[in-house]
């Protein structure tokens, strides 16, 4: 029965795209070179402990379009990983419709599918750092998740919204363990720009964890948990400079049983680039990020992450969209704690770890008409 | 003395360099807009010789896609910007300013053989999914009716597509071109051929339909009474300023209207 299902479901997946009036094939491609180093405590110096080449992002895209208002996007991810014999891993990141006309409402369109989650930046994260959006970066919320989403545009570019329902679990999880409770996850987004090159906005989630809050003899389940997840973000983009500042908090809360468990962590991002190009004649960004982020999951120990980054991209051919196709990033980053951490898992035993990171990205895409 | 010499020469010649240094300015977008931008570009640049203007093609969407990304000094688009595009600008810091440089009507194009001359919405909407088939349907010659259309990158397109289509998928055997000649060349040479151009890309090559018994006409796109009159337009960052500003202003003015109307286009006027 499996192999129908896989059978019919890869034909789907082929016959889709082939009865579009359009199909948009795309590629990203993200090689890196990655050295990391850590202080154990009583080290004096840093400890040189990965050094390696890796394919870390391998994205296939295809985005066919059926009418001017239907299209999709099914889009891998193929990536290098030790998890497995193969040396490579597979994961569905996209898979979803856009319908353009289910409502009528002007720019709004319905999305159902394998799609993004509308939280904070992790939508629209173009990744001029290396590094994951905040609220992927610290798992706050996933990249994609199974949903249907409204989404869309205030007209005269006063802004976006985003109203959504989702798994609440992500796209990495399947099978038996698609959904580790019964109950959906709510979201909503909106970002407000009132004048050029001010952005606010917020999003808002609410999630839940551990499946059912009675266990079957009708006890309190002490691993059901609420999720509350907010996020409050400002964009200013002025000239060469584009500055970013996000705060995000993740409020946990267990029944009144084990509200002793009870937590809230939150994070503090600021992030900026300043484009050279004009100054130098070559597209050339100098990126910049601090994040202070509380990891514990121990309402008694606050002692936060420190993290650091600094680079440079060199984006060296571009699209005739002037986006660039090609371009290489230099990225150091350096983390600690406030405090010594280093016996609780998160650190690896580490006080503090520096890595650094050269990434050749390079995309493509080209559309057909079928 | 010598180094005093030297650094007065080296501070002459850059001073001479920038001096007669040419400003430039960076235009792309529609190829709907193209031709009247390398016109006015060309008179422009007659009498200003110390500004260079460069234009390219690609379409409207590229064009407003790289004035987002803030390498281009003009988009030239056949179409408004979406309210997508305004908000990715400005929140980057890019406020685009439209400019309207002339008026166009979409002209429907059928071989100069066919003797169909008027098409209402309806019938073109029908032609272009595929429901009507042949020419003989619509009281003309039994000839198979071979669809043209534009890419999805042009401006004409989307305001096609919004008029006539209202978000019904073009038929899968139309042949999508890349430009308006490409357009008018290929009906022009085949006999069933339907397509769609601006008007300053219709010739005697072509035969121009009416629709809903209105010819585009000078007179038609003006009242408004066309169904597929538009407006073109040239965007800025920001209100125009310097070579840009005066660029723009040249176009507008009655002599570059009239380089307008001499591309067959409709002056605003």
């Amino acid at each position: 029965m499996k192999k129908v299902i896989l059978i019919a479901l890869i034909g789907l997946i082929l016959y889709l795209p082939l009865s579009s009036q359009e199909l948009k094939i795309t590629g990203e491609m993200w090689n890196r070179w990655t050295m990391e180093g850590g202080k154990a405590p009583g080290d004096s110096s840093n400890t040189i402990l990965k050094n390696y080449f890796s394919l870390e992002r391998g994205y296939l895209g295809l985005e066919p379009k059926f009418s001017e208002t239907v299209k999709g996007r099914f889009t891998i991810d193929i990536f290098s990983s030790d998890a497995s014999n193969d040396g490579a891993g597979l994961k569905l990141k996209y898979a979803y419709l856009d319908f353009s006309n289910l409502i009528p409402i002007p720019d709004l369109t319905t999305t159902i599918g394998l799609q993004k989650v509308y939280f904070g930046t992790i939508y629209d994260w173009n990744y001029d750092l290396i590094g994951k959006a905040p609220s992927d970066e610290y798992k706050i919320a996933n990249s994609s998740d199974y949903g249907i989403t409204f989404n869309g545009y205030i007209p005269w570019g006063w802004g976006e919204y985003a109203l959504g329902i989702y798994n609440g679990e992500g796209y990495k999880n399947y099978g038996a363990n698609l959904k580790d409770n019964i109950e959906p996850a709510f979201l909503a987004n909106l970002r407000l720009t009132p004048v050029g090159g001010i952005t606010i906005g917020g999003s808002i989630m609410a999630n839940s964890n551990g499946r059912n809050k009675l266990l079957a003899d009708n006890t309190t389940n002490p691993n059901y948990n609420q999720q509350l997840l907010t996020d409050g973000l400002l964009r200013l983009a002025y000239g060469p400079l584009d500055l970013w500042i996000e705060y995000l908090n993740k409020k946990i809360s267990y029944s009144e049983e084990f509200s002793i468990k009870d937590y809230n962590a939150s994070c503090l991002s600021i992030f900026s680039t300043v484009k050279l190009k004009k100054l130098i004649g070559q597209d050339l960004d100098l990126v910049g990020r601090y994040d202070r982020w509380d990891e514990t999951d121990n309402p008694a120990n606050q002692n936060l992450l420190n993290c650091i980054t600094a680079g440079l991209n060199y984006k060296f051919m571009h699209d005739e969209s002037a986006n660039p196709a090609m371009q290489l990033q230099l990225n150091y980053v350096y983390k600690y704690y406030d405090e010594e951490e280093s016996s609780a898992q998160y650190a690896n035993k580490l006080k503090d770890t520096s890595t650094l990171m050269l990434q050749l990205k390079w995309r493509f895409n080209n559309t057909i008409t079928l | 003395m010598n180094r005093k010499i030297l650094l007065l020469t080296l501070i002459l010649s850059l001073t001479t360099l920038i001096a007669f240094a040419k400003t430039t300015i960076t235009c792309s977008g529609s190829t709907t807009v193209l031709p009247i931008a390398q016109a006015t570009a060309e008179a422009f640049m007659d009498g200003h010789p110390d500004i260079n203007i460069s234009i390219r093609g690609g379409g409207s969407g590229v064009g407003i896609a790289a004035l987002i990304n803030g390498t281009i000094d003009i988009a030239c688009s056949s179409r408004p910007m979406k309210s997508k595009e305004i908000t990715q600008a400005k929140s980057k810091g890019i406020e685009p300013i439209p400019y309207a440089i002339a008026l166009d009507g979409i002209a429907v194009v059928v071989h100069p053989s066919n003797s169909i001359s008027n098409l209402t919405i309806k019938q073109l909407k029908d032609i272009y999914t595929g429901k009507i088939k042949n020419w003989n349907e619509l009281g003309g010659p039994n000839l198979p009716i071979v669809v043209i259309s534009r890419d999805v990158s042009s401006g004409t397109f989307e305001v096609f597509n919004e008029r006539v289509m209202a978000g019904a998928k073009v038929s899968s055997s139309a042949q999508l071109l890349a430009s308006n000649n490409a357009v008018t060349t290929t009906v022009s040479t085949t006999p069933g051929a339907i397509g769609y151009a601006g008007l300053g890309f219709v010739s005697s090559k072509v035969k121009s339909v009416a629709i809903e018994k209105i010819i585009p006409s000078e007179q038609t796109v003006k009242d408004g009474t066309y169904k597929l009159a538009r407006k073109l337009y040239m965007y800025t960052n920001g209100k125009a300023k310097g070579a840009v500003s005066q660029y723009i202003a040249f176009i507008q003015s009655s002599q570059g209207q009239k380089i307008v109307e001499k591309q067959g286009f409709i002056s605003l006027n």
